[in-house]
């Protein structure tokens, strides 16, 4: 090898070994190797649940909700869920937000078709519901026909969302038996109001 | 018997020296053991830097009072006594006087054993057999105190080195040198010294901060941590010989190994996953430039100059307060980095437990044992498997837990490497400063 040759020869090994490392670790994602960002909670994304009937519906209407509720708020469904984990009182603004996103995400699964309607939940609804045993057997034996006319799914979670206590409900969510307690009143008193205002409009 | 007194002055140079970083590997353990803040703990290495770069210089001049064997033993002595006193230290407070004590005596060894070697083996043996030793302790540091840490505990690091030491004491005294030291004569290489200091700062980044990241952002044990690091250390070895056939100047050597180090530590800040394998390449590219310029930058900044003591002090210094810079710079930066990415990995595994395909109960007990993990870790990256195992799902949310914990994993680990971005970016700046030094054109001598 000739003197010059020799000269530039280990700079230029150098100049490619580090090209070489660095362009094959950008080449894998090295530039992009950082923890997921959180999406931007206005633009709506498929929500999915693991389970069927009020539960799967309640965590689809909560996911809905955060996501709407964050969007009102200017910031991420991620961020608004750790607010409300960690600190010890939700803001009103932030209690607000929920309560209009849950609304919100009831007009969305009525417009997209997802909400299932009440004859399909009446069974569960009525097996925890403290209800007279014979009202409940004429419920029981109504066709499905006659449920859905009489009750709308919308209309029962509106009513049930609007009259829940969601500040209490936050500071139970995770126990499961104070939460029953909260919602069973809750949806109960929506039946009710829902039935009456459509025997009020019958009449 | 002349052979074994060399050998244990020279491994006395990279005990020494070594200590500059062994406790990196161990700084966990430390904080925990000691209870700690994180930076009670960084002190444990800037203490033990600091006095080592201060005190090199005023060692060396002691040289012109006392014999090299009197200063060698003393020091050693001294550096002994400090390293069982560090050993058995019940607070962070003791342990940084101990370490400040350890450096102390530390600086007297390293120019008394610089002299001896010389004795024993002729200048230029002597000289390159210290450069050497004070080369391979450096890499080799944070790899022998990670695997002592694994294997029995920190305070290991320092009981190992007293046998060494007391054997070292009479190896000291058996070498005695004739010749006085001759007067100064030169002036201190400034130029050599200054991209010593800044590679060191440089290579602090790449050793301090790659073994934070992989026991501390990675959750690697620190054996495995130790492993992976020696890569350095076998790359600094085999370096030169792996030039030689090219006979490179002393100057395109170094400014390559500069270029080496800059690009390892940008190869460091881009990794792609946390697969450990991501970091050979890059460790090797610092490994080799680590072997390319600290032994050549130290010979240069001694060669031909007189007192040879006060010359190495010079380099002493630049390096140890090089690495007291590069901590001094990195620390705040990191852990200011890895406070602001808590945020942003909390908000990721936030993300995951909501769309995780487990039923609601399921993910409200991940979301309980996981808050609570994380309020436990006292702002250090949380250890989810300890936190996984505590955890009570239904049989069916089973696997898709396991699932989310292994993703979860994985994105506190892209926090934790976005965390130390930054810093390895700032340590490559450092080497491209180093770089600068040494291609920057040479001011004209007028006669």
């Amino acid at each position: 090898m000739t003197s010059p040759a020799r000269r530039a020869a280990l700079p230029l090994a150098a100049v490619a070994l580090v090209a070489g490392t660095i362009g094959v670790q950008l080449g894998h994602g090295g530039g992009t190797y950082e923890p997921l960002r959180p999406a931007d909670a206005c633009i709506e994304r498929p929500v999915t649940s693991q389970v069927d009937g009020i539960e799967g519906l309640t965590e689809r209407l909560v996911l809905i909700g955060i996501d709407d509720a964050a969007c009102t708020l200017g910031t991420s469904r991620e961020a608004l869920t750790l607010r409300i984990a960690q600190a010890d009182e939700p803001t009103a603004a932030e209690i607000g937000a929920l309560r209009r996103g849950l609304l919100s995400a009831v007009r969305r699964m009525k417009a997209d078709g997802t909400l299932p309607p009440a004859s399909d939940l009446v069974d569960e609804v009525l097996g925890s519901a403290d209800l007279n045993p014979l009202l409940e057997r004429v419920v029981r034996a109504l066709p499905d026909s006659a449920i859905n006319a009489a009750l709308k799914t919308d209309d029962v979670l509106r009513r049930t969302i609007e009259g829940l206590d969601l500040r209490r409900l936050l500071r139970d969510v995770d126990d499961v038996s104070a939460i029953d307690e909260q919602i069973e009143p809750a949806v109960t008193q929506a039946v009710k109001d829902s039935l009456e205002a459509r025997v009020r409009d019958l009449v | 018997m002349r052979r074994a007194v060399s050998v244990l002055l020279a491994v006395t140079v990279a005990m020494v020296l070594a200590d500059s970083a062994v406790v990196t590997l161990a700084l966990p353990d430390i904080l925990l053991n000691l209870d700690a803040s994180v930076g009670q703990v960084a002190w444990v290495l800037i203490a033990y830097n600091l006095v080592l770069g201060l005190a090199a210089v005023p060692a060396a001049a002691g040289l012109g009072i006392a014999r090299p064997h009197v200063v060698s033993a003393a020091g050693i002595a001294v550096f002994a006594g400090a390293s069982a006193w560090c050993a058995v230290a019940g607070s962070i407070e003791v342990l940084i006087v101990a370490r400040c004590v350890q450096a102390l005596g530390g600086a007297l060894a390293l120019v008394g054993c610089l002299e001896q070697l010389v004795t024993e083996r002729g200048e230029r043996r002597g000289v390159a057999t210290w450069v050497t030793a004070g080369v391979v302790g450096t890499a080799a540091g944070p790899v022998v105190g990670g695997l002592l840490t694994q294997a029995i505990s920190w305070q290991a690091i320092f009981v190992v080195q007293v046998p060494f030491a007391v054997l070292a004491v009479p190896a000291a005294l058996a070498v005695r040198s004739t010749v006085t030291p001759p007067s100064d004569r030169h002036r201190p290489a400034v130029r050599a010294n200054l991209t010593l200091a800044l590679m060191s700062a440089a290579l602090t980044a790449a050793l301090f901060l790659l073994v934070l990241l992989l026991v501390e952002g990675w959750g690697r044990s620190p054996a495995t941590a130790a492993v992976t690091v020696s890569v350095v250390a076998v790359a600094a070895v085999a370096a030169p010989w792996l030039v030689r056939p090219l006979r490179p100047s002393t100057e395109v050597e170094v400014a390559t190994g500069c270029f080496l180090v800059a690009g390892g530590l940008a190869g460091l800040a881009l990794l792609p996953s946390s697969h450990l394998g991501w970091t050979i390449a890059p460790q090797v590219l610092v490994g080799l430039g680590l072997g390319l310029t600290v032994d050549r930058l130290t010979s240069q900044a001694m060669e031909m100059r007189l007192p040879r003591a006060r010359h190495a002090g010079w380099t002493i210094g630049a390096r140890h307060l090089g690495v007291v810079v590069g901590l001094a710079v990195l620390t705040p930066v990191f852990t200011a980095d890895l406070r602001d990415a808590q945020v942003p990995a909390q908000e990721a595994v936030t993300a995951l437990v909501i769309d995780a395909p487990l039923t609601p109960q399921g993910k409200i007990a991940v979301a309980k044992t996981l808050g609570s993990a994380l309020a436990d870790e006292r702002g250090q990256v949380p250890d989810l498997s300890r936190a996984f195992s505590r955890l009570d799902v239904d049989a069916r949310d089973r696997p898709a837990a396991a699932q989310l914990e292994r993703a979860l994993d994985d994105q506190l680990e892209r926090a934790a490497n976005r965390a130390f971005r930054d810093s390895f970016l700032i340590g490559a700046g450092l080497a491209a400063l180093a770089l600068l030094t040494v291609v920057a054109p040479r001011r004209r001598r007028t006669s």
